[in-house]
């Protein structure tokens, strides 16, 4: 008894850790990556590796804002035309710290301009894993802009203000990591205006 | 067996397994804690967890602080955490630990929650709702309480095996699932995922009709079960007579979580055969909408595709959304009803609730949601473990305020006992800060599935007081000359000790320019107000106000020179709202017309166009000529009434000393809480609406034939002393 439960633990902190030596499956990493979809469960990350971008995104459940945001700015097609992408995806939580209902809902319905520049501000022409966002000083994104990367503990700071929260999900043509700010240059307005229920 | 609640020193009184599964009724079971001396006898394992636990004495009693008496209950979702108080506890901290079933562990211990005393309303039981599992995994479960910030001993473990999806898998209907159910919460039931699964559920059960109120701005439909025993009634009027609750789950697209509650309870509805389900839907019927927002829903926004918050428009009804919505409650006339949301406020508790607060609500209406909230959901929250903020919630004072705008409110001016329901989508310091993952939104679903179950409880035990509180304000309502408030909400004390009221609704008390003393008798609107074209809906074109109005229900009589809405109608505390220019939101500023007969009247009265008799006394018969109109409230009539051919006849809170003849009208006719001594007779009103007879006491008989649509006494009955014929046979 006392030996099984040994093992029990082992595996169950490797699991947690996500370093798991079967090179069969998908390895992500951050302190979020355990409340997300894992092991055999659907939407894991060996279950996304080979799905496009889209379908990747319906699957992380933090990333309901960024997913629905994706599809209204109908930036996908050219997302999956590139030979290799980097998604630095905010999650839900990130979002709500950012911009009011209000905004939110302008930017996805009205205002899909500067939407499509807001992700852009989230994108990567090329695919970048944990290790090279932490080895490298900064990237350029869709929109143009120049954001200083480096390491942040165990993982990688991404401009002044994020660090990704569960990195190195594997799509089709790149890699997705959940990061907990959002990017780009506009106001926060979250907390402004939203008169609740 | 028997249930044990164990105390003090957890001395088990049956032996002989490690764990008691108690059923108390078809829904749950109960796991009583296992003291400290059989845990360590049958449950060796325990001690291996050691490293998380407490010392546990082998034969020693409790050690000091120590809780005891933990038991757990599962139910759909969650599982009830409950435990003897530790005196001068400050807080408790609930710890659950994923197991096999030999009951090793298989993951990290978690405190899943934190319990403090403004949870419930009763302290000496403290209880907690645990969810955000994966339905039908085992855990342990522990309990220790905080004494300011240090920690004291767990209690004894308890292991149980949760309940799993409701349904028999190898039962048609039964096994039906969302996709929300198979991904295992990691994604939300889509639009098609949605049609097919109503399609199923409306294909496999008998009990249930789905049918297609509207269709959203970009043609989604916008289903709703009716669910009735054996079989739901055939008409929206039938639906009525049953005095049946409406669920409203999704009316922001991103607040899905009450949504998935709603498609799972209509599953439990349809084939469940317990005696509480049948013993439910054999009463009434169940309405539910779970997705009023198709559009928002897909596209995860807050509002419509125009961007629209649908909560903002309940009255103004200028999206599709929301007129299928309140068409809906003209034809099936709810008596109560929830509307779901989330809430992304860290500090508020698991399931805020709000009654309808505006001032023009009627007071029975107000009182009998706010007993709904008190007397019912904070009392079986304390038994079941979840948190409705009894004390108030903590900065969540600044929503649920007077907007008739929003269903809340809406529902209530349309006398609809009713409630907020918001679902926490944020963590914070009373349970983990997961953010948006398949745990939380199982925390949210299954509280709403909680809310939802208990409101049907509460309908199907105070059916009685709820359609008297309607009937009374029904009759207030077509009665009331007193003053009109356009936006304020009435106040609601905080909860009373024994925890100390903490952060109530906001007070939101009309300012002056908000109330009009002096209230009209009714709204004359032009040709151009009623029948013009309007550009506030999608597109840059809304429905006629005609057509809004209509949407309603309100009655309107056609005069020569516009059309005139009496106040002296079910719906008079929101009228005004929408027709009077001082209105924070109405649609038109309709004329004021003010009542042409205030004091006392002796000899016969002849009424030629439009008269309105308010608070006034006629000593002699009232006769109307053809085309005339006539709207009494708070009136005495000693003598007959007679009305041929007239436009409109108008009834409310008045008396009637003699017979009440209303013949030909070819137009509205409403009589609602009048007394009237003689006979009455309706025949042959053509409007093409039903004519209201509702709530009267009339000493003589009471006979209705050849009107265009069979009178209706909106659930409101009459006393009436002689005989009820023809069309009146069963008002």
């Amino acid at each position: 008894m006392r030996t099984r439960l040994l093992a029990t633990v082992v595996v169950a902190a490797l699991a947690l850790t996500g370093c798991t030596a079967d090179s069969s499956t998908t390895a992500v990493s951050g302190p979020l990556c355990d409340e997300l979809p894992k092991g055999d469960e659907p939407g894991n990350p060996t279950a996304l590796a080979s799905e496009p971008v889209d379908e990747a995104l319906r699957w992380i459940t933090v990333l309901t804002t960024f997913e629905g945001a994706m599809r209204a700015s109908e930036l996908v097609p050219e997302l999956e035309g590139k030979k290799a992408i980097t998604v630095l995806a905010p999650s839900d939580d990130a979002f709500a710290a950012k911009f009011s209902q209000d905004n939110l809902d302008e930017l996805m319905i009205k205002d899909k301009d500067t939407l499509r520049t807001l992700l852009r501000a989230h994108i990567v022409d090329r695919a970048l894993s944990l290790a090279d966002l932490r080895d490298t000083d900064s990237i350029t994104t869709l929109d143009g802009t120049k954001v200083k990367v480096g390491e942040a503990d165990k993982m990688a700071r991404i401009g002044d203000e994020a660090t990704t929260v569960c990195a190195d999900y594997r799509i089709a043509n790149g890699r997705v990591h959940v990061i907990n700010h959002v990017l780009g240059n506009l106001p926060t307005t979250a907390g402004q205006g939203d008169s609740g229920h | 067996m028997r249930t044990v609640r164990l105390t003090g020193t957890d001395v088990l009184i049956k032996t002989g397994s490690p764990h008691l599964e108690v059923p108390l009724n078809q829904r749950r079971s109960t796991v009583i804690a296992i003291s400290a001396l059989l845990a360590a006898t049958f449950a060796p394992v325990v001690t291996s967890t050691s490293a998380f636990a407490a010392p546990l004495p082998a034969f020693a009693a409790a050690e000091p602080n120590q809780v005891t008496g933990l038991s757990v209950t599962q139910a759909d979702g969650f599982a009830t955490v409950a435990w003897t108080p530790v005196e001068g506890a400050t807080d408790y901290q609930i710890e659950r630990t994923a197991v096999d079933a030999s009951n090793a562990p298989t993951g990290t211990p978690m405190v899943v929650g934190v319990w403090r005393p403004n949870r419930q309303i009763n302290n000496e039981e403290p209880t907690f709702a645990d969810a955000g599992f994966n339905p039908g995994s085992r855990f342990q479960w522990r309990v220790r309480a905080r004494i300011g910030t240090a920690e004291q001993p767990y209690s004894a473990p308890i292991f149980d095996t949760t309940k799993a999806p409701w349904g028999d898998p190898a039962v048609a209907g039964q096994n039906l699932r969302t996709q929300w159910e198979t991904t295992q919460a990691a994604q939300y039931t889509s639009d098609a995922n949605e049609y097919a699964y109503t399609a199923e559920v409306d294909r496999l059960s008998e009990r249930v009709r789905v049918v297609e109120i509207g269709r959203t701005v970009q043609n989604r439909p916008i289903n709703m079960f009716v669910i009735g025993y054996p079989t739901p009634p055939a008409t929206p009027a039938a639906v009525a007579a049953t005095s049946p609750l409406a669920v409203n789950c999704n009316v922001h697209g991103n607040e899905p979580g009450d949504r998935e509650a709603c498609l799972i309870m209509a599953r439990q509805l349809a084939f469940s055969d317990d005696a509480r389900t049948l013993g439910l839907l054999k009463n009434t019927t169940v309405l539910i909408v779970p997705t009023i927002n198709g559009d928002g829903r897909a596209a995860n926004t807050r509002g419509n595709v125009t961007g629209q918050d649908l909560n903002r428009d309940y009255s103004l009804i200028r999206q599709p959304e929301t007129a299928a919505y309140v068409r809906m409650l003209r034809d099936y006339r709810p008596v109560a009803g929830y509307d779901g949301h989330e809430y992304g406020n860290s500090q508020a508790g698991d399931l805020p609730m709000l009654p309808p607060r505006h001032q023009n609500v009627a007071q029975q209406i107000f009182d009998e949601s706010l007993d709904m909230i008190e007397n019912h959901m904070y009392v079986e929250g304390a038994k079941d473990g979840w948190w409705a903020c009894p004390y108030g919630c903590a900065n969540g004072s600044g929503v649920g305020l007077s907007e008739e705008t929003i269903l809340r409110n809406t529902l209530g001016l349309k006398n609809t006992v009713n409630s907020l329901l918001e679902l926490r989508s944020s963590g914070g310091a009373t349970r983990p800060d997961e953010g948006n993952t398949a745990n939380n939104r199982r925390r949210k679903t299954f509280s709403a599935l909680w809310t939802f179950n208990q409101f049907m409880d509460y309908h199907h035990n105070q059916l009685t007081d709820i359609r008297k509180a309607r009937g009374e304000a029904i009759e207030f309502q077509a009665g009331n000359n007193g003053r009109i408030v356009f936006r304020g909400s009435r106040v609601i004390p905080l909860h009373p000790a024994p925890h100390p009221g903490e952060a109530g609704p906001r007070e939101d008390l009309p300012t002056p320019d908000m109330i009009l003393d002096d209230a009209p008798c009714a709204y004359k609107l032009t040709e151009a107000q009623y029948n013009g074209a309007r550009t506030d809906g999608p597109n840059d074109i809304g429905a006629t106000v005609a057509e809004r109005i209509a949407a309603h229900g309100w009655k309107v009589v056609k005069v020569a020179d516009g059309y005139v809405v009496p106040l002296a109608q079910p719906e008079r505390g929101l009228i005004p709202l929408l027709l009077d220019e001082q209105g924070e939101e109405e649609w038109v500023s309709g004329e004021r017309v003010y009542p042409t007969l205030t004091g006392r009247h002796n000899g016969p009265l002849t009424i030629s166009g439009f008269a309105c008799l308010e608070g006034a006394t006629v000593n002699g018969p009232v006769n109307l000529r053809p085309g005339a109109t006539l709207v009494a409230t708070n009136t005495t009539i000693s003598g007959p009434v007679n009305a041929f051919n007239a436009a409109g006849v108008f009834f409310g809170d008045s008396t009637v000393r003699g017979p009440l003849q209303v013949a030909n009208t070819n137009g509205p006719v409403t009589v609602i809480g009048t007394s009237v001594s003689g006979p009455v007779n309706l025949v042959n009103n053509t409007n093409g609406a039903a004519p209201y007879f509702a709530g009267n006491s009339v000493s003589g008989p009471l006979n209705c034939s050849g009107n265009s649509v069979a009178p209706t006494n909106l659930e409101v009955r009459n006393v009436v002393n002689g005989p009820r014929a023809g069309q009146c046979s069963t008002l």
